[in-house]
């Protein structure tokens, strides 16, 4: 695993592989837009959906144990939806909550936790509106800037459109720092990517296999 | 009175003949006797030559010979359903009923005679939900959907005969095995069932006729041999110099082709794409502002009002000028059409002489098409066209082998339509020709995938689409069977977004991914409009009239259309003649600069030859290989040698393809030496390589999406609801990751590499074309500049990429594409 660290306003964070960004100062990471039991709806609505979420698990894992962060911050659209609630959803995670006893989880509600619900209380996490304020940074869903601090952000999905010799282009998921709002890429495995338009001064970093790169 | 003998009612249809003006044809006298003595079969005739009649009238003779007494016959009480007339367009089903109605309200036929497609009004569908009508005209689709009614079986009770209009346009498609399933239901229940079908010209009737019949009968295939005189021209552009060596547009032969127009009364224009036609309109209306009110545009993704409105225009005479896309290739009877203007290239030889049968759509009149280079080889391809028309060499249609999704999709409409028994539903789709040789484990497969979701979702009980009574396979569930009877069908189009004015009427359909590139303010042309992008609510494009000029029009997406074996096989025949001197005919003679400049700054490869051209220009290193089998093949061949020689060195390509060859281009030289050495055009470890370089491609991926959601894996929402379905939504790219990774014996997965193999790249074809190069001769050439056969890939816009360097080494490559200034955006390319 390659990561990179990057400084923002004054605070040096580091973009994980694994599509998640680590604070060292407050041993605490940040995932956006899990989507757990996506693929749980698409099955209670009668479309045969394989269950992907095993390689969520297994990469927080991998970034808990490598960073060994005390907290956990999810930037929302953490459940799909209300038919995400599957028990078969609500039991995987709690037994993967169960092996994770002293990690602190902190929602910051998005557009899909609305309609969703807060998760089950067994996986004993703690559900806020956004905005969530830990200065210098204002965590929350939606990628807006905001007066009291500089956004940490989901939502988007974000990849970048990257084009080389040969006329060679690929699209990857990537972290995108603007003046105001950064957004992260989308940590669930049953997501896709939507083609972000970055301007001139933005600072992007792309997942490329297990590298965190800049472009 | 007693029933008379079948043939005893023949008098009376001869009489209605006579009183027309008209005298039957052999071949129809030979259906009517063979539909009269319980056969079944096939008749092939061209347009126009009264197939519709040969089927129609057996089934009548046979009900006026039970029913001598005509004072008894009274519309009060119309006999119940007796014929199904499947017609795949629902544009059809009109037109298919005026012509049925005819003969019977001339003789006093109390049938009830109506139609039932997407288009069919609530009120006539309720009133057929209590009770169908004598003769019913319906799509596969619609069928199907009557199949999932619990009283499905009565409702067929007194069903005759199944008529299959323009068989030849389904026979070798998903909607064909869609219709194989559905017929063997109908014979399930009424045995001795009769099915005619009707089809035009097709290089395999014999297996066209198989596969309507399945595999419990054999029936009869009946040849009109009704001469239909055809005359193929092509407009020669006056100066070749010129003349561009590639492109699609072709409006620079627009005063030709007005002046053609203006020569008729009425011509239809046919294009290759729904965006082509919208510029033609375009161009011919900028031209000739005072054709505006005589002249239209007919493509699918337009308002079905406006195309009825276009349509009735037609057969009124009414209009001067249509242009149109594969809309309106069938059947439809427009007689005052005179003159067939094709643009572009026609791809195959049956539809060259589909299109044609456009005009003269009367017996014995004469078809004439006109071609229009759109590009200079064009004009190479409308000689091969004609020489394999007359040398007689139409496509044959490649059946499809079980696919499981159709099954998937059939299984349920059962389950749905009174249920059923494993063994009975096994050994009734057994008798189709598409399924004859379906495997236990394949149904096994089916019957699990709809009950349980497979192997994958064993610990998942959330899934439940059938469920299992008994020994009886249903659906209970009132969602999932409104759910399944939305989603019947096997067309699979991208996800459309209405577009409405911001006051009043609605346009059509747009691509979402078309309306994903614009901003507001923006212009395009639709629906010969153009008209300025307001925004985007609730799935409803917004749009207000504009004025002005702009070059950008919505793509939509759909499989380019690749040249059938027959006619690649006589443009290779064109271009051998070419290389010896030989140019026959004013196309050819047109072309005879361009190619002699080809063979000048490289060559034209023998018949034996594989000719490669090397070049490199600020884009990078270009390979350009000249097999001339057509984009399909190509498509293949190119991720095949990518892979081959991705595997000598980690390298990237950029992949282009036309009917004429292909483009592997890289950043770094490709060690095409090497690779040659190594095996490049061995036909070994085929079996190993062609799987592998698919799924290094998209081409396994991209097929998967139809195969997605004819198998019910994906929805695509309610027709007509403003209810979006968006947290139901995935891209198949990433459904296709998820099985490969967490389901890889999903059969569906294997389906959609083997339709890939078999269908679009035609391995037979593929593996013809490798042995002809491992045998024959091989030529490098090193270019200096693009030359006449590569311009065309080298402006291709649509291009693949695939890849065999590690990730992280080809992004440190490569530069992050940022917002581009607001004027550049979205350009058409021309």
């Amino acid at each position: 695993m390659s990561d990179l660290q990057i400084d923002l306003h004054n605070e040096s964070l580091i973009l994980l592989p694994e599509r998640a960004i680590y604070w060292p100062r407050l041993n605490t990471l940040f995932v956006a837009d899990a989507h757990w039991g996506k693929a749980a709806a698409f099955r209670a609505a009668a479309m045969a959906i394989p269950e992907s979420s095993e390689d969520d698990r297994a990469r927080l894992d991998q970034i808990i144990a490598r960073t060994n962060a005390r907290q956990l911050i999810l930037l929302g659209d953490l459940l799909h939806t209300k038919a995400s609630r599957a028990q078969s959803t609500i039991e995987t995670f709690s037994a993967w909550r169960a092996t994770h006893p002293n990690l602190e989880i902190v929602l910051v509600r998005g557009n899909h936790d609305e309609r969703a619900g807060d998760p089950p209380s067994e996986w004993r996490m703690t559900c806020v509106d956004a905005p969530h304020l830990i200065a210098p940074f204002a965590l929350q869903h939606h990628p807006t800037p905001s007066p009291e601090g500089y956004t940490l952000a989901g939502h988007l999905h974000p990849g970048a459109v990257l084009n080389g010799a040969g006329r060679q282009t690929i699209k990857l998921p990537c972290f995108w720092f603007g003046a105001h709002v950064a957004v992260l890429p989308a940590f669930g495995s049953f997501t896709g990517t939507a083609a972000i338009r970055p301007r001139l001064g933005d600072r992007v970093f792309v997942v490329a296999g297990d590298e965190v790169i800049g472009v | 009175m007693a029933k008379q003998k079948p043939e005893g009612s023949l008098p009376v249809i001869l009489d209605w003949f006579k009183r027309r003006g008209r005298t039957p044809f052999p071949f129809q006298h030979e259906t009517w006797s063979a539909y009269l003595a319980g056969e079944s079969g096939l008749v092939h005739a061209s347009t126009g030559t009264g197939k519709t009649y040969a089927a129609w009238l057996g089934p009548l003779l046979e009900w006026i010979a039970e029913n001598p007494d005509e004072s008894r016959w009274t519309s009060l009480n119309p006999p119940p359903l007796r014929v199904l007339w499947i017609t795949p367009l629902r544009a059809l089903a009109a037109d298919t009923e005026d012509a049925l109605r005819a003969p019977l309200n001339d003789l006093g036929i109390p049938w009830e005679l109506e139609s039932r497609t997407g288009d069919t009004s609530a009120t006539i569908r309720n009133k057929q939900r209590k009770r169908l009508p004598t003769a019913l005209i319906t799509t596969p689709e619609s069928l199907s959907l009557l199949l999932t009614r619990a009283d499905a079986a009565d409702l067929f009770r007194d069903l005759r005969a199944v008529i299959v209009d323009e068989w030849h346009e389904l026979a070798a498609s998903k909607r064909g095995v869609q219709t194989e399933l559905a017929l063997a239901r109908l014979r399930h229940w009424r045995p001795g069932l009769r099915t005619w079908g009707l089809s035009a010209t097709l290089g395999n009737l014999e297996t066209a006729l198989a596969i309507l019949l399945g595999t419990n009968q054999s029936g009869r295939l009946i040849q009109a041999n009704v001469p239909k005189p055809l005359k193929v021209e092509s407009i020669i552009p006056p100066t070749m110099e010129r003349f561009p060596w590639a492109g699609h547009l072709g409006t620079k032969l627009l005063p030709e082709v007005i002046q053609r127009i203006d020569s008729g009364n009425t011509a239809l224009v046919f294009t290759n794409t729904r965006a082509q036609a919208e510029l033609w309109y375009q161009a011919l209306l900028e031209a000739r502002p005072d054709w505006a009110g005589i002249i239209a545009l007919h493509h699918s993704s337009l308002e079905r009002a406006t195309r009825d409105w276009v349509e009735q225009g037609l057969r009124d005479g009414r209009l001067h000028c249509v242009v149109c896309t594969s809309s309106l290739d069938l059947g439809v009877d427009f007689t005052p059409v005179d003159s067939v203007i094709q643009v572009g290239s026609p791809k195959g030889v049956a539809r060259l002489l589909q299109r044609a049968g456009r005009s003269g759509h009367q017996p014995g009149a004469e078809s004439k098409i006109t071609c229009v280079p759109t590009h200079a080889f064009e004009l190479i391809e409308v000689a091969a066209a004609r020489d394999a028309i007359r040398a007689g060499n139409i496509e044959s249609r490649l059946p499809f082998e079980r696919p499981l999704d159709v099954l998937v999709q059939h299984a349920v409409t059962v389950a749905l339509g009174g249920g059923f028994r494993s063994d009975e539903l096994r050994a009734e789709v057994r008798t189709t020709y598409a399924y004859r040789d379906l495997l236990d484990d394949e149904w096994a497969w089916v019957l699990d995938f709809i009950t349980r979701g497979g192997e994958a979702l064993r610990n998942y009980p959330e899934y439940a689409r059938v469920a299992v009574q008994g020994d009886k396979y249903i659906v209970t569930d009132t969602q999932i069977a409104r759910r399944h009877r939305m989603s019947i069908g096997t067309i699979v189009s991208d996800a459309s977004l209405r577009v409405q004015y911001l006051k009043g009427g609605s346009l059509g359909h747009v691509e979402e991914s078309f309306v994903a590139r614009l901003r507001p303010g923006d212009k395009f042309i639709f629906a010969g409009k153009i008209v300025e992008f307001v925004r985007l609510r609730e799935m409803v494009v917004w749009v207000r009239r504009a004025t002005g000029k702009t070059g950008i029009v919505p793509r939509w997406g759909g499989s380019r259309m690749s040249f059938s074996t027959e006619l690649a096989a006589a443009v290779r025949t064109r271009l051998d003649q070419a290389r010896l001197g030989l140019f026959e005919g004013s196309e050819m003679q047109a072309v005879q600069p361009i190619l002699e400049l080809q063979a000048r700054w490289s060559k034209i490869p023998a018949p034996d030859e594989l000719l490669i051209e090397r070049a490199k220009t600020r884009d990078g290193y270009h390979l350009f290989f000249y097999p001339f089998e057509g984009r399909l093949v190509h498509e293949g061949l190119a991720a095949l040698f990518a892979y081959r020689i991705g595997q000598l060195v980690p390298i990237s390509f950029n992949l282009a393809v036309s009917d004429y060859g292909f483009e592997l281009l890289s950043p770094d030289p490709a060690p095409l030496e090497d690779a040659i050495e190594a095996g490049l055009f061995s036909t070994q470890h085929l079996l190993h390589d062609i799987p592998a370089s698919l799924n290094a491609s998209e081409m396994s991926r991209r097929q998967f999406r139809e195969i997605a959601r004819i198998a019910g894996l994906v929805f695509q929402g309610y027709p007509g609801s403003h209810k979006t379905t968006k947290q139901l939504q995935a891209s198949s790219g990433l459904l296709y990751d998820v099985f490969a990774r967490y389901d890889p014996g999903n059969l569906l997965l294997g389906q959609s590499q083997r339709e890939v193999i078999e269908r679009q790249l035609e391995r037979s074809r593929l593996g013809h074309a490798l042995e002809r190069f491992s045998t024959g001769i091989v030529t490098m050439i090193d270019v200096p500049r693009v030359t006449p056969f590569a311009f065309p890939l080298w402006v291709e816009g649509f291009r693949d990429t695939i890849s065999f360097e590690k990730l992280s080494d080809r992004v440190k490559k490569m530069q992050l594409q940022l917002e581009r200034a607001a004027d550049t955006k979205t350009r058409t390319r021309k």
